[in-house]
């Protein structure tokens, strides 16, 4: 039973602060709301309307997917490179540390005005790209290549997961190292034998994490996108969509069925990864 | 060492939990004050938004108001204009509203769902006749015929060009009384390929609009309340500004702003001497007070008929506002000519007031750095179009940007894109009764 | 007693942490291609920030007509000057800024702890449900909630305080359990199960042998909280009215917001704003690092099996 006493601050927490406006939520989702007169129950209608007349909605849905499958892996994989490198033994640690997750401490508004700027048709990526012969996409304007320019940015935040690994590696034990050294294993096997397995809690964090992030990209689109989630809904992803019907459009029941549905995709995602779990992840004590 | 920093770590640890305390502490000292305001006796609260120079001004006037009329107290609350909307829903659901509410092309949002109050009474109790006051925006903020809000701040928009340019095409003065033709004319001879470009372009809705409602076109049916975009008059309108991009090339393409620089549009390619010619509202001008164009502002060309979009605000009272008689009390004088002057003094925007907008300190403010022909907004006062300002108006905007998208990229003619709007916006629009 | 004599002494054996020992290993030795790698990508990191430099210290003209370089080719220190010369009560901004992120901060740091601790380490009938719904519920976008949530801080009288800004960062955070969770579940439970059979309870465990192993993870938690808290804008937007209650983050806000849709906002303003914004922060992750990374507390290897 201490269980739940030292899990209480959590537990009263969701039951005062969560459990009612989810609750709330999802009766909203039953009903049309304007959010200013009383809402009128209308059933499953809102889903309805949703999976089978919303062309908009299976559009962004898919762009989300599109999103997240690769900005995950990706993030995962430079945060780990990156945590790597800023690991080792190296002069102004503290500073190339803090470049490297500076990205992610840049309010959104000045980040937005200068990827515009760095996205440009003749702008300095596609100039970079000139050099080796590519001719570069109008980016932000181009319904095909809008995506891969919001996965540029969370590229650019790739930094942001270094803290915890950092953090994580700190705690490996040296001995490890230490033993693979008097085995003979070069920097790269030691950090395929040692490093990632010993941070595999850390990477399933970082992936579940990012998984329930990546999809719900939302400011991101709402500022470097004009009009949001354009052109042509190219780029429309299921929280900006469900922001502005909430927002922008008062259609506050059609939003929350939005963010129910999307709730529900996240879960599956979610719980394929947790099933995953037993096959890659390495716990010292079981969890579960 | 280990030992050591496991100590120093614990009682840093409760150092923290002292700090917890006390910031509480700080906190619900704050809390008491500002709960009680809500009475009828509390001031009136007014939701505006914008930024520093929009507090200036509005807090300005206000003096003026709480100098008049001691009794009255206004609480000017100042929202940044991101978040206002989204602010005064918050506000409104919570059930307490503000008092004196800024409200622009979305009034109908609100009072379409019973969150306004109707002014007409109220007016007409206080002598005050909105026509006269304002000219032909005065009920610019109806809906099923009554007033919602009253006219604050608007100005036309106007027609910027680079004089300089003009003289030595030898083109004359743009005005009111040139017609597409002649203007398109000007445009082409403005036009240095690759280089300049004679005119801005048209791709925002308070412009392409002005030129549907100069072919006499309608963009909602005023009489039935239905989206009327297929048209032959609003399809020619917005055919016509959009081959100025693609056929005769007076305008730059998307991808030639975007290689101008971030967030680029007309007024920063006008100010840096890209356009020759910028159609936007009376903000821009602060942008040109230092710039090196030599510039000046005339009315909108006009169509078949002469129209022009309005930019501006209302205010309006929330129907949760316990003193409705006070609040109307203080726009009356907010709006009238001698709180309105402030708007122009502190150079914020066009006083809706044609009285003001006619005067010596409207035509040649004090922070104007060169001489310019101000009349041009009392002039285009009198042809601006009413706007329809229906409920669902951010619904209809998405509508038109999704739906344009295609041919303001030159990939689509205006005719199947307005086809596809059409059939969306006969969804979204539900004629009013 | 013992057993905390035990711990202290575990980890006072265990050799110093990795890359910091007498002896530089393999796996931290620094390469020259290592430093042309971080070298390159930080520069790549750094050129947007020259840029939001640049801008902040270019003149209106420039900004009015856009002709901005990476690299800055003038000098407007007055724009920093200005941002303070206004009528806006910048130290009160910042005061308020302060505060509700030093609030946010230790709320989460109490808290998350203990939370995430009992879920790698107790155990009890429903734990794995209810773990499954900390996670869930990260996945209703908070957007959703507001309404419902703001509804019911008015319920308790908490608008336009600082409350609702803070006080539930008392009652921890999903995200910050799930990741407490997964380190605890790193550390050996050797110690702790040791602790037990000495009769230790559950609350001295936790406060005498898991919180100085869990001291990193616990920083950084408080950076997490902080940025988030510093940087907020939704937050205080909603639940804030008067002025002199106001963050930074909402403060700066003024500056750069028009007052016309499409009126460009004044760039240099913005990113004036931003750095004042963003300076703090960088402060704080660059000297946190010493207790993020660099302090003894020999986390992982105290258990070592």
């Amino acid at each position: 039973m201490w269980f739940y006493v030292f899990v209480s601050p959590w537990l009263v927490g969701f039951l005062v602060f969560l459990l009612g406006p989810m609750i709330a939520s999802l009766y909203l989702s039953l009903t049309e709301w304007d959010t200013f007169t009383a809402p009128t129950w209308v059933g499953l209608q809102n889903y309805v309307t949703l999976l089978r007349d919303d062309p908009v909605f299976w559009k962004a849905l898919w762009n989300t997917f599109y999103y997240a499958a690769i900005s995950v892996p990706l993030g995962l994989a430079l945060g780990l490179w990156l945590a790597n490198l800023l690991n080792k033994q190296v002069r102004g640690q503290r500073a190339f540390r803090t470049l490297i997750y500076l990205p992610t401490l840049v309010p959104l508004v000045a980040t937005a005005m200068i990827f515009k700027m760095v996205l440009a048709p003749s702008g300095p990526l596609n100039q970079l790209l000139g050099f080796v012969g590519i001719s570069g996409p109008a980016w932000l304007l181009d319904s095909d290549w809008v995506k891969p320019a919001l996965i540029v940015l969370s590229v650019w935040g790739a930094g942001g997961a270094t803290v915890l690994l950092l953090a994580a590696m700190r705690g490996i034990p040296r001995e490890l190292y230490e033993a693979a050294e008097v085995d003979g294993a070069g920097p790269i096997r030691q950090f395929w034998s040692i490093t990632v397995p010993q941070l595999t809690p850390i990477i399933f964090f970082n992936l579940v994490m990012g998984l329930i992030g990546a999809f719900q990209i939302f400011s991101q689109v709402y500022i470097l996108t004009k009009p949001v989630g354009g052109p042509n809904n190219s780029s429309q992803m299921m929280v900006p969509l469900l922001f502005n019907e909430a927002f922008s459009f008062y259609h506050m029941g059609y939003a929350s069925a939005i963010s129910w549905l999307l709730f529900a995709v996240i879960l599956v995602f979610t719980l394929l990864a947790f099933r995953t779990t037993r096959k890659w992840v390495f716990y010292e004590t079981e969890v579960g | 060492m280990a030992i050591g920093s496991t100590h120093v770590t614990r009682r840093g640890f409760l150092g923290f939990t002292a700090a917890a305390a006390g910031v509480i502490t700080l906190t619900a000292c704050g809390a008491d004050s500002d709960t009680g305001s809500k009475g009828s006796g509390g001031p009136l609260v007014m939701t505006v938004w914008g930024g520093e120079p929009d507090r200036k001004a509005y807090q300005q006037r206000i003096d003026l108001l709480v100098k008049k009329y001691p009794d009255l107290s206004v609480k000017l609350q100042l929202i940044p204009s991101d978040g206002y909307a989204q602010k005064v829903q918050t506000m409104i659901a919570g059930g307490s509203g503000p008092d004196i509410m800024e409200v622009a092309e979305n009034v109908n949002v609100y009072s379409s769902k019973n969150q306004l109050l109707p002014l007409d009474e109220l007016a007409t109790k206080a002598g005050l006749d909105l026509e006269k006051r304002f000219g032909s925006i005065g009920k610019l903020y109806s809906y099923q015929d009554k007033v919602y809000a009253i006219p604050d701040r608007s100005g036309a928009m106007i027609v910027y060009y680079d004089k300089a340019a003009f003289e030595k095409a030898g083109l004359g003065t743009p005005g009111p009384d040139w017609d597409w033709a002649k203007i398109q004319g000007a445009f082409q001879q403005l036009t240095v390929p690759g280089k300049t470009w004679g005119y801005a372009g048209a791709g925002w809705w308070a412009q392409w609009w002005s030129f549907v409602y100069q072919n006499g076109g309608t963009i909602i049916d005023p009489s039935s309340g239905k989206p009327t975009v297929t048209s032959d008059p609003v399809v020619e309108a917005l055919q016509w500004a959009g081959d100025l991009t693609f056929k005769s090339k007076v305008v730059p393409t998307k991808e030639q702003y975007a290689d101008m620089g971030a967030d680029i549009g007309g007024d920063q390619a006008f100010a840096g001497g890209k356009v020759a010619v910028n159609t936007t509202g009376f903000w821009a001008i602060s942008g040109l007070k230092d710039s090196k164009v030599d510039w000046d502002i005339a009315p909108l060309w006009r169509g078949k008929d002469q129209a022009v979009t309005a930019f501006g605000s209302g205010l309006s009272i929330s129907r949760t506002s316990k003193n409705p008689e006070g609040a109307f009390k203080a726009i009356e004088f907010l709006t009238s000519a001698e709180a309105q002057k402030v708007i122009i003094d502190t150079g914020q925007d066009v006083p809706a007031n044609i009285e003001v907008q006619k005067s010596d300190a409207f035509l040649k403010p004090s922070w104007m750095t060169k001489p310019v022909d101000m009349t041009a907004f009392a002039k285009s006062s009198e042809f601006v179009y009413r706007a329809p300002f229906i409920p669902e108006w951010n619904e209809m905007q998405k509508a038109f940007d999704d739906g344009l998208a295609d041919f303001w990229l030159g990939k689509q003619d205006a005719k199947s894109a307005l086809t596809a709007i059409q059939s969306q916006l006969e969804t979204i629009v539900k004629p009013a009764g | 007693m013992s057993v905390l004599i035990q711990a202290q002494t575990t980890a006072a054996e265990v050799a110093p942490s990795p890359g910091r020992g007498t002896r530089v290993l393999r796996a931290f030795k620094a390469t020259p291609f290592t430093y042309a790698t971080l070298t390159v990508v930080s520069a790549l990191l750094s050129v947007p920030l020259v840029f939001v430099v640049s801008i902040a210290l270019s003149s209106d003209q420039t900004v009015n007509a856009n002709t901005f370089t990476v690299l800055p080719h003038e000098f407007h220190w007055e724009n920093f000057v200005r941002v303070f010369g206004t009528e806006l009560p910048m130290g009160r901004f910042l005061l308020n800024s302060v505060l509700i992120s030093l609030g946010a901060v230790v709320g989460q740091v109490l808290s998350s702890g203990l939370v995430g601790y009992a879920f790698a380490r107790l155990r009890a009938p429903g734990k794995n449900v209810l773990f499954m719904v900390v996670i869930a519920t990260m996945m209703i976008p908070a957007q959703i909630t507001m309404i419902p949530q703001f509804l019911l801080f008015k319920e308790l009288g908490w608008v336009n305080t600082f409350l609702p800004l803070i006080v539930p960062n008392f009652f921890s955070n999903a995200f910050n359990v799930f990741l407490v969770r997964q380190f605890v579940s790193r550390l050996s439970s050797d110690i702790d199960e040791a602790a037990m059979v000495d009769g230790l309870g559950f609350f001295a465990i936790y406060w005498r042998i898991m919180l100085p192993m869990l001291w990193p993870i616990l920083i950084a938690i408080g950076i997490f909280t902080l940025t988030h808290a510093w940087g907020d804008f939704m937050g205080p937007l909603i639940y804030l009215n008067d002025e002199s209650k106001m963050p930074l983050s909402l403060g700066v806000q003024y500056i750069t917001s028009t007052s016309q849709a499409l009126q460009a906002p004044p760039w240099n303003s913005v990113m004036v704003g931003s750095i004042l914004l963003t300076v703090p922060m960088i402060a704080v992750y660059y000297f946190g690092q010493r207790y993020l990374y660099e302090m003894d507390i020999s986390g992982g290897s105290a258990g070592v099996k």
